[in-house]
């Protein structure tokens, strides 16, 4: 089963994916229409500013067991059997925030959702792009994200990867971690500020 | 191997589901009190504000029994527990034989003391049935009285005011919620409410209630006389523990478990709003009756029961509440009396839509409260409930664009 595998180091903070995310959870799935819609279709991927004000891409870690399921005050909270995904009922959902109490990173947010009842808001979060991955899409965030910090992939290749680029660093002729060449730019101008800013 | 479990509420739930997970073909007795498929407890504060209909409350299929081969011994409660033949004594005489047991009773509502009590439309707020008996009295109603402050007597107070009612509400500290939140976001939710139109009685209680049948007044201790339609009395909980033999089962408050939820009888476990468990924040003995750690403590009893020992790290006072403009988050020791080796972190400035007061011990998270933004309030639950050394400023924490990739340097 593939998954959207997050690689922190390498997001250079340009939300991109949440673009992507929000438009395809609306209704029209296009972002000069999606705009313009009523509710406001809305980001379930959130890219923050960590410590070093460099990007962090946040999203549902899709937990086993997941905390969110457990504390879910209307029993809306519910794993799709054969995806292994954490889904929200959206007409079961009483916007408690019980979950938000829950969730260890932070990444539910509660509004009015295109695709949830009309006029309540909801518990919202990443659903793995269901109903794209239904239609043999792959994730929204994962096809829009230009520097590879979003993938998707069997966690097994993943990790076999993340291996062997450990080994390779710790070789003494190590070659410095591929990254696409405007990505390391972008980087190392931001380190830099940083140390000039004197942090 | 024969499983029992008391009480069919979230936690007796989950306990069963882990058990069946483990063990296909063990026997599951559950003996329940309400014969109502398992439903969700806190949501029937929603059916009483009107926002859900009292027909969402489930949470669990109809043939919820069926389904995990559970026999039901539902519409009675148990008397007592044989622990020395290892059997449950049910109020009809007939015996239940056990090897493990579970204690998932829960709680009742804290009684109160008054002249007539036995008015119509006097009610407790804790079972499906009181609810339905609610909304049916809300008809014709106009006044409410609200006894108690805290969780309950909010939510009670809450949902009459969202139903349209004139409320007053009975309470011994200066603002709702005391046991959950700090003075300051304390009265942030009193003049929310009371901007909404509730009306608030410090520090009195009621002598009794007439009427004629059904209740009219009620009467304070100061001698004002209170008209009202409706009573709800919301002055906390008990654990349902009196048909445990305290000489056999060590109880206190609650019915004290160990770190795998087992009472000082082998074999016997306890889960839920009736086990008093550790309180992590408060590095204590603590009952806290809440949900999600009834669900979560009924999962390790159950795994435990089946055979797989789980530990369980404690718990934790835990709360969300939505008060019409206003998000309340409140986790842990949020409230403990200052200088007694706490540091206490607030938000700057007066704002009344915003608030946050972080409270350390050492290098630790203990307590936590929010007000609106809370979206982040389960990052720091989690620093707390994993006891995670704090290398950030706190006031990191507590400043908007706060994030869990922060905690990751
Ligand atoms: C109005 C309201 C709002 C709430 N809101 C929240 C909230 O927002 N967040 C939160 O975390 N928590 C909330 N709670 C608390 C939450 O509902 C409880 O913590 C939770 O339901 C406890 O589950 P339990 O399984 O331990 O006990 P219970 O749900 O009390 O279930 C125990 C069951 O056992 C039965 N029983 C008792 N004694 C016996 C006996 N001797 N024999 C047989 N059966 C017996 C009882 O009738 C009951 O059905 C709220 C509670 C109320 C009443
Ligand atoms: S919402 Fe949070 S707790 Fe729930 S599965 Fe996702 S990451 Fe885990
Ligand atoms: S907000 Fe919705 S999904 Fe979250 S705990 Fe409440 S009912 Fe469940």
């Amino acid at each position: 089963m593939k998954q959207v595998v997050v690689h922190p180091e390498r997001c250079v903070g340009c939300m991109q994916c949440m673009l992507a995310c929000a438009t395809a959870h609306s209704r029209s799935l296009m972002l000069f229409a999606a705009v313009q819609e009523t509710p406001q279709p809305k980001a379930r991927i959130h890219v923050g500013a960590g410590c070093f004000n460099e990007g962090f891409p946040n999203r549902c870690r899709h937990c086993d067991p997941a905390p969110c399921q457990m504390a879910c005050l209307a029993g809306a909270i519910y794993r799709s059997d054969s995806t292994g995904t954490v889904m929200i009922n959206p007409d079961r959902c009483i916007n408690c925030a019980s979950c938000a109490m829950a969730c260890p990173y932070g990444v539910i947010r509660f509004h009015e959702d295109p695709l949830g009842p009309a006029g309540h808001a909801i518990a919202v979060k990443c659903d793995n792009c269901s109903a794209r991955v239904a239609k043999g899409q792959i994730p929204a965030c994962v096809e829009i994200c230009k520097a590879g910090a979003l993938t998707y992939e069997e966690m097994d290749t993943a990790m076999r990867r993340k291996n062997r680029a450990v080994a390779r660093s710790m070789s003494t002729d190590a070659d410095p971690p591929v990254m696409p060449a405007g990505v390391a730019l972008l980087k190392s101008i931001k380190q830099s500020e940083l140390q000039l800013s004197g942090s | 191997m024969k499983h029992v479990i008391i009480g069919n509420g979230i936690a007796g739930v989950t306990a069963s589901e882990a058990i069946r997970m483990l063990n296909g073909t063990a026997d599951i007795t559950m003996i329940g009190d309400e014969i109502f498929p398992p439903y969700s407890r806190p949501m029937i504060s929603h059916v009483l504000d009107g926002s859900q209909p009292h027909d969402k409350l489930p949470i669990r299929s109809e043939h919820f029994y069926d389904d995990l081969k559970i026999t039901p011994l539902l519409g009675q409660r148990a008397r007592g527990i044989d622990v020395d033949n290892r059997q449950v004594e049910l109020a009809d005489g007939t015996r239940v034989d056990f090897d493990r047991l579970l204690i998932a009773a829960g709680a009742d509502p804290r009684p109160t003391q008054a002249e007539g009590l036995d008015l119509k439309n006097i009610f407790y707020l804790r079972t499906q049935d009181h609810v339905k008996q609610q909304t049916t009295a809300l008809a014709g109603a106009r006044r409410a009285v609200v006894l108690g402050g805290g969780l309950v007597g909010f939510k009670a107070a809450y949902g009459l005011l969202k139903r349209g009612l004139s409320v007053t509400m009975l309470i011994t500290s200066g603002y709702p919620l005391s046991m959950q939140v700090d003075a300051t976001a304390g009265r942030m939710i009193l003049n929310e409410l009371v901007c909404h139109g509730l009306k608030v009685e410090v520090g009195v209680s009621v002598r009794a209630f007439e009427g004629n049948g059904t209740v009219r007044v009620a009467v304070t201790d100061t001698g004002t006389r209170l008209p009202c339609e409706i009573v709800i009395i919301g002055k906390g909980v008990l654990p349902a523990r009196d048909f445990i033999p305290k000489d056999k089962i060590d109880a206190d408050l609650g019915v004290l478990v160990d770190d795998h939820l087992q009472t000082s009888v082998p074999g016997i476990y306890a889960a839920g709003d009736v086990a008093e468990s550790v309180d992590i924040a408060r590095d204590c003995r603590w009952v806290n009756a809440l949900w999600p750690e009834a669900a979560g403590q009924g999962r390790v009893a159950g795994l435990n029961m089946a055979g797989r020992p789980v530990a369980y790290p404690g718990s934790l006072s835990r709360n969300v509440m939505r008060v019409f403009g206003l998000d309340v988050l409140t986790v842990g020791n949020a409230d403990p009396i200052e200088d007694a080796g706490y540091r206490v972190v607030r938000s700057s400035g007066a704002d009344r839509h915003f608030y946050r007061r972080l409270v350390l011990k050492e290098d630790r998270l203990v307590g936590a409260v929010m007000i609106n933004g809370i979206e982040q309030g389960g990052v720091l639950r989690a620093l707390i409930e994993n006891r995670t050394p704090i290398r950030l400023p706190p006031e990191t924490l507590i400043a908007p664009g706060f994030n869990f990739g922060q905690l990751l340097y």
